[in-house]
This record gives structure tokens, C-alpha cells and sequence, in this order.
């Protein structure tokens, strides 16, 4: 199950990346996606440097073949992350979106 | 440093469906004692290296569980650091004989991974990887795809030159009865190979096996053994867990500080090395490797992999002759136990159709989610 323990506690640290920007550094296409992840397969994967030249990882979403390439901005956007287990909580985080 | 290796043994490497855990271990323990001319009674202590046996097989105290399968009581560690956790048991024997604690140290790498379906086996491998990482739903090859990219914007790598290393990797494997695809595929085959994770193909990408393989070591020389191998570098580094957290996404820092210590542990240079075993998890991983370890410069390895430099009977060193993690397997446990068996086994000159020839000193390499820890090993067979 998803602890809903653990996701409230990262509630706090997801509030301070919402609405960075910053830019694709590197990125894949995933394709064959982890249990709980199929619902967006394909979807990619981009490293990305934020303004604060913190790097993160996280998923693309509203994208276009034309966001892949290094160098792309995007923003940090606030979204359910995988699809939930019966009986837990729904878990929402960090993805990133193309600007 | 000089640690003797007295024997090896591996299982053969594959979808093994009707053999399990205990049996793949007596298997590989066994061909090691018998190699060594060795009684377990003469082991003093037991090494288990394996990722995935607890959050696969809800099985843990792998220590005790094969112990009990040697019917014995002697000290037994299971350690584990993801796909390094091989040569991080072989690295803990190693200081357990130098610490004068045991005499003769049997490791054993083992991994059974066949028994899941290839979600489940997805997902407990990012085990090994930051959380970051899990909640953006990135598997293993994602993230050798992200260091792939960055590799290709920097030093315009070719998918074809990706290619080459599962081909070369293919047409060793096919002279090792051991291995797990025991056949060559062409580079169309590769590029035909449908994507995993852009820019991985399938036929990038090491397979889902079972297998184990052991090793004996000893402070003692072994005067039985006409051909004596000795361990003469053992070093491990590590770095940040996610990569988000690398300076340079076109190199592994882990393993090039893990080989600069071996390198001054053994007093060689990367000239020095006849043949190595490393991480080829994907193929864009051997490229990083072959850099990270100086056998090429930065930017250099992948094309002088396609030109043959790393191919049996063509260059040197030669890379990955047992068929690396791509074609002879990759049952993560075993995998950094299998690269010193290999090592030996060419340096010893028993490596028949796949040997290299007038092989003296040996590296392996072995790596750890997507570069936060690695291992590497020098061997030698001194005179």
C-alpha cells in the first residue's frame, strides 16, 4: 500500500519546487514503464536544471515530439503520480510541463 | 595487496525455471571446491552477495540460509549495493583475509530473477535507485537513456556504434557454453529491436537471468595450482545515489575514482590490461566504462568499440570476453562474482575458444544503480 504517512510528509518539500522554471539538461523516452506508471506509457523522462541550479528528475507531461531536445524550458507543475492502490491515498508530487 | 584466488565456479547463466536458489548455489559452490581441491570443512568463512531475494522472494538472512545449504555453521554476510553487490562481497572477503580475521573465504554471487514477470522485476530493481527517481517513473534503462543522451549531444555518438557493443558482446557469448544467448546478432538486429527507453533498443539492454558463481579466496599461496591467480587491487567508490545528483552525466565518477586506486594499488596503467570484464548493463554503459577506466579518451571509446579495438582476436584489451552482462546474463548478485571467475579463467589460459591470448593481468568492473557505487578488481597471474 501506499503509506499515506510518506506522502504527507514529502507534501512540505514538493511545496518548494511548485512553479520553478528551468531547462531540459538530458532525457529519455520510457517505454516500457514500472506497475502503476502504464496509464502515461510512453512518456519521457528529463533531467532538468531549475533556475536555482537544483537538478531534478521527474516526467514530462503535456508534451510534444518538439519539447525533446536539451536546452527546453519547462516548469514545475503539481500532479498525481501513479496510479493508486485500492486503499490508499492518491499520490500527487512533482512533474514538469514545457513552457 | 596479493590475494590467491584457489578456485571458481559458475552455474550456467539463463532462464533456469526448474532450478532454484539452493540448487543454483550448491552448483557454483561446488565446481569452486572442486576447482580448488578444497573441502567446505577448509572454508572459514562465507560471502553472499545478492540484490533482490528479499523484495522479489520475501527471503532475507541469505548469510544462514547458506550456510545451512553447505551444512555447516560457519560465519556467513549477505552484502548488497544493487548490481554491484557481487563485487562488493568479493571486496568484504578480500579485507576479511587481509584483517587476518579468516584464512580461506568462499564468496558466492547469486541472483533469481526469472521466477517475476518483468514489471515486478522493473520496479524492484529501482530499488537500487534514488526516490526521486521511482516517483517519476524512470526504470534502468531510463536512466542509462538520459547518460546515453547526454553522451550522444556531447561527443555525437552513433546508435550504430551503441549497437556495435551488443554485437561484439553476442559473438563472444557464442563461444561460452555458460552463456545465456550462445549466438551472434547482426547490428540490423539491434536497430530493428524495438525501444525500451529512447535512444535503448531492446537488444541494448542486458536480459532478466538466474545464475550464480563462486570464488575462493586465500592469503595462502596455493601450491597445488600450476598457474596461480592473484587478486592485486580491490577498490570500491561511491556517489550520489540519483543523477540528479552528477556533476558530468558522460561519465560514472564512482568508477573512475574506483579505477584510479585500483590502477595505483596494482602499480599498472590501463595499457597494461590484456582483458577486462565491465558493467555492460546497456550498451552505452561498456562505452562509459572503456572511458572511465582510460582504455580509451573521453569520446574516443565508442568509435574504436565499432572499429574492433575491444573484439577477440582483434584488439586490446579485450572487452567482455565471457559475453558481459549483455549476452552471457545478468543475474544482478552474481554478476560482480562472475567477472572475477571469467578473469581467472583467461588468465589461468582455460578460456578455450574464447580466450585471449597470452592474457597476464585482468580487470573487472562492476557498477551499482546508475553509477553510485562501483568496484573494481586488478588480477594478476604472477610468475
Amino acid at each position: 500500500m501506499i503509506s499515506p504517512v510518506k506522502v504527507w510528509r514529502h507534501q512540505k518539500e514538493i511545496a518548494s519546487y511548485l512553479g520553478k522554471e528551468g531547462r531540459i539538461i538530458s532525457w529519455a523516452l520510457i517505454r516500457v514503464p514500472p506497475g502503476g506508471y502504464e496509464q502515461e506509457a510512453p512518456y519521457p523522462v528529463v533531467l532538468v536544471e531549475l533556475s536555482d541550479k537544483k537538478r531534478i528528475v521527474a516526467q514530462l507531461v503535456d508534451w510534444t515530439k518538439e519539447n525533446l531536445w536539451v536546452g527546453q524550458k519547462v516548469k514545475v507543475v503539481y500532479r498525481r503520480i501513479r496510479k493508486p492502490d485500492s486503499e490508499g491515498v492518491i499520490p500527487y508530487g512533482i512533474k514538469l510541463k514545457p513552457t | 595487496m596479493k590475494i590467491a584466488v584457489l578456485g571458481v565456479g559458475t552455474t550456467k547463466f539463463g532462464e533456469l525455471w526448474d532450478v532454484s536458489p539452493r540448487t543454483l548455489f550448491r552448483e557454483a559452490v561446488n565446481e569452486a571446491l572442486e576447482d580448488a581441491h578444497l573441502k567446505i570443512k577448509d572454508i572459514d568463512a562465507l560471502y553472499v552477495g545478492n540484490m533482490l531475494s528479499g523484495i522479489l522472494g520475501g527471503q532475507e538472512n541469505l548469510g544462514a540460509l547458506f550456510a545451512e545449504e553447505l551444512g555447516f555453521s560457519l560465519p556467513a554476510f549477505k552484502i548488497e549495493g544493487a548490481c554491484a553487490s557481487g563485487g562488493l562481497a568479493v571486496h568484504n572477503a578480500i579485507n576479511s583475509v587481509l584483517s587476518g580475521t579468516y584464512k580461506r573465504v568462499l564468496v558466492v554471487g547469486i541472483e533469481k530473477m526469472t521466477d517475476h514477470n518483468p514489471s515486478e522485476i522493473a520496479q524492484a530493481l529501482m530499488a537500487g535507485g534514488h526516490e526521486e527517481e521511482r516517483a517519476a517513473g524512470v526504470t534502468f534503462p531510463g536512466l542509462y537513456a538520459i547518460l546515453a543522451r547526454a553522451h550522444i549531444e556531447r561527443y555525437k555518438t552513433q546508435e550504430r556504434e551503441l549497437a556495435a557493443v551488443s554485437v561484439k558482446n553476442h559473438y563472444h557469448a557464442s563461444f561460452n557454453p555458460r552463456a545465456q544467448f550462445q549466438f551472434e546478432i547482426s547490428p540490423d538486429q539491434v536497430h530493428q529491436s524495438p525501444p525500451v527507453a529512447e535512444p535503448l533498443r531492446l537488444l541494448d539492454c542486458s536480459p532478466i537471468s538466474d545464475g550464480a558463481a563462486a570464488i575462493i579466496i586465500s592469503n595462502i599461496k596455493n601450491i597445488k595450482r600450476r598457474k596461480p591467480v592473484y587478486i592485486t587491487a580491490s577498490s570500491v567508490a561511491t556517489d550520489s545515489l540519483g543523477l540528479a545528483g552528477r556533476k558530468d552525466l558522460t561519465s560514472l565518477a564512482a568508477a573512475v575514482e574506483a579505477g584510479k586506486k585500483a590502477y595505483q594499488m596494482a602499480g599498472i596503467s590501463p595499457a597494461d590490461v590484456d582483458v577486462a570484464e565491465v558493467h555492460d548493463c546497456f550498451s552505452i554503459a561498456e562505452i562509459i566504462a572503456c572511458e572511465d577506466l582510460g582504455f580509451f579518451g573521453k569520446g574516443k571509446a565508442a568509435s574504436e568499440i565499432a572499429r574492433g579495438e575491444t573484439r577477440l582476436g582483434m584488439g586490446r584489451p579485450v572487452v567482455n570476453p565471457s559475453g558481459g552482462l549483455k549476452a552471457c546474463g545478468h543475474p544482478v548478485g552474481a554478476t560482480g562474482v562472475k567477472q572475477i571467475a571469467e578473469i581467472v579463467t583467461q588468465l589461468r589460459g582455460e578460456a578455450g575458444k574464447r580466450q585471449v591470448k597470452g592474457a597476464k593481468i585482468g580487470l573487472t568492473h562492476n557498477i551499482g544503480g546508475s553509477g553510485a557505487v562501483a568496484v573494481v578488481h586488478i588480477l594478476e597471474s604472477l610468475k
